[in-house]
């Protein structure tokens, strides 16, 4: 062999790997609707910028007739290049190659790449279109998974882990995207089961199908697994480019920062009325998340899940920072089991990866019921206090109407180590409800009066008048400064900027041993 | 057909509409006081009444029906 055939051997073979499992089956991924795991790279990255590694890759597999059928790369294409001139990592699987299924050399892969996004410190991507494992390797194809699994733990906190499902995703693969900082899933062509709707039609006799079982809408509102339902590839391939945006390299770096273009100092009338002078009537907060921030741009993460609490990303003054706010339009903002592990998970990913948290508070108190006592609310809400309470990113709050009981400690409180926090004179700290505290602590003087209802209706309206509003905490302190909301922006842009440089510790440790 | 359910349980304050009358999604259909919150429930699509399963003064629990549209 001379030379020049040296050169079209590699031509030929890298040819026939970029072919994946063949043209009739890259037709038939297309007839689905979907993109190939290398039309999906292509999409995500910077123009010419990938590289792939382990392109001829072949499984080992002498069982079942296996070893008559190799297709180069196995399954999985992996390797890194840049987004926004950023470095990432990523491995997509083939649906055309086995399915996607999962091998011994296939998960070889996934982990080299994962080895060497951690080491080098850059986000890794994982795009997911697979059969699960491939059962012609066995408990091979098991152990594949573990090492996977173990590695996205290790990478927990270190680089941001996004998973996207672009296709099914079921059995112990499931587990790998669970592990992961944010799991994006496409309408109608993506699934996420433990077990599927067969097992569970021969277990349990209960009939279930794919999409109402595991799709991108029963993941994004009933179980909370995934983070955003996209429309399409596309739209999910975007959203992993807008989410790096706020993400840094790992955690010993700070998000980008970009040049802000909206007035630091910027008011907004509109925000002196937001919220309504009768405590019974909900409002948006998003109106006042969107008012305060660069451009107005908000991105919500979770947006269909637990819906009483919002959280998600914005910027002020150019700096990222992770907004979490009680949502008095659903459930009265009140805090339940699946608020609490939203709200908690969400400020630990801020607190990895350096982004200050910004807290809106309206909050009524935790949602009473035998529901919520039995699901282990007591636990769930926990989860609460201690992400806040680990978090030594910068934290400033802002109470805008309720903070009451127990809940407010929880929500980013003085108490709970908030840096700066500010309330709007609607604000009522106390610790219960008027209409509450009246009842017990004038129990005897309602009983023996004349007319009970009109001596409690004067006594709440006394309580009221005294102790709901934000002067009690902020002549303790607990209350750094009462601001006109107008100015919301522009208070909140003054003390991030002096925490720019915020040191601090928590006790040396292990690990915490948070509940779970 | 589609029903709409009250998201939390509550004491019914109001109801807006009637059978028969017709909705668009969006529409307040009933109010809900929890959490001494004044709750709107929406419709979750458009059509007729066909049913209303609560009145005011009634203590409904979550995921109650409330009204049924058609």
């Amino acid at each position: 062999m001379d030379i020049e055939d040296k050169l079209k051997e590699l031509e030929r073979r890298n040819l026939e790997a970029e072919l994946g499992g063949g043209q009739k089956r890259i037709d038939q991924q297309h007839a689905k609707g979907k993109m190939t795991a290398r039309e999906r790279i292509g999409y995500l990255f910077d123009k010419d910028s990938f590289q792939e590694i382990d392109k001829f890759v072949i499984h080992r597999c002498n069982d079942f007739g296996m070893e008559k059928n190799t297709i180069p790369g196995d399954g999985v294409v992996t390797g890194y290049g840049t987004v926004n001139g950023r470095n990432v990592f990523v491995f997509s699987q083939d649906f055309t190659v086995f399915g996607g299924s999962l091998s011994g050399p296939f998960g070889e892969k996934v982990c080299k790449i994962m080895d060497l996004a951690i080491r080098n410190g850059a986000p890794i991507i994982g795009l997911n279109d697979s059969g699960g494992a491939r059962i012609q390797e066995g408990v091979v194809s098991l152990g594949s998974y573990g090492e996977i699994f173990k590695r996205n733990v290790w990478s927990s906190g270190v680089i941001p882990q996004i998973s996207v499902i672009m296709g099914p995703c079921a059995g112990g693969a499931v587990y790998s995207p669970a592990l992961t900082d944010f799991t994006i899933m496409v309408k109608k062509t993506s699934n996420m089961f433990i077990t599927g709707p067969q097992v569970i039609k021969a277990v349990t006799h209960e009939e279930v199908t794919p999409e109402e079982l595991g799709g991108a809408m029963t993941h994004n509102t009933k179980s909370g697994v995934a983070h955003f339902a996209e429309d399409s590839d596309k739209a999910a391939l975007d959203r992993v480019k807008e989410l790096l945006e706020y993400l840094p390299q790992n955690y010993r770096e700070n998000p980008p920062v970009v040049e802000c273009t909206d007035d630091p100092e910027r008011t907004d009338k509109s925000l002196n009325k937001v919220v309504p002078t009768n405590p019974r009537i909900p409002y948006d907060i998003r109106e006042i998340i969107l008012s305060v921030l660069d451009n107005n741009r908000f991105l919500e993460v979770q947006e269909h899940y637990a819906t009483n609490m919002v959280v998600g990303f914005g910027r002020l003054d150019g700096l990222v920072v992770g907004i979490i706010a009680n949502q008095p339009k659903f459930l009265a903002g009140c805090l339940d089991i699946n608020a609490s592990m939203k709200c908690a998970r969400f400020v630990r990913m801020c607190d990895c990866f350096n982004i200050p948290l910004i807290t809106f508070v309206d909050v009524p108190g935790f949602l009473p019921g035998v529901n919520q006592e039995h699901g282990g609310i007591i636990k769930h809400g926990a989860k609460i206090i201690y992400a806040y309470c680990e978090a030594t990113v910068p934290k400033i709050t802002v109470v805008t109407r309720k903070a009451y009981g127990g809940a407010y400690d929880v929500m980013s409180s003085k108490h709970h180590g908030g840096d700066i926090n500010y309330a709007y004179p609607t604000a009522e700290i106390a610790v219960m409800g008027p209409e509450g505290a009246v009842n017990i602590v004038f129990k005897k003087e309602i009983a023996n009066s004349d007319d009970a209802d009109a001596t409690r209706e004067r006594l709440v309206q006394e309580y009221r008048n005294n102790f709901a509003s934000p002067f009690k905490a902020a002549e303790l302190g607990y209350i750094d400064q009462i601001i006109f909301p107008e100015n919301t922006r522009s208070k909140l842009i003054k003390a991030l900027m002096i925490l720019q440089n915020k040191k601090t510790s928590i006790p040396e440790r292990r690990h915490g041993n948070i509940p779970l | 057909m589609s029903e709409i359910t009250a998201p939390m349980g509550g004491k019914v304050i109001d109801v807006k509409v009637n059978p028969g009358d017709t909705v668009n999604e969006g529409d307040e259909v009933v109010i809900i006081e929890a959490m001494k919150m004044e709750l709107p429930i929406v419709a979750n699509g458009s059509g007729t009444v066909k049913e209303v399963k609560c009145k005011k003064g009634d203590t409904v629990e979550a995921e109650a029906v409330i009204v049924v549209l058609e």
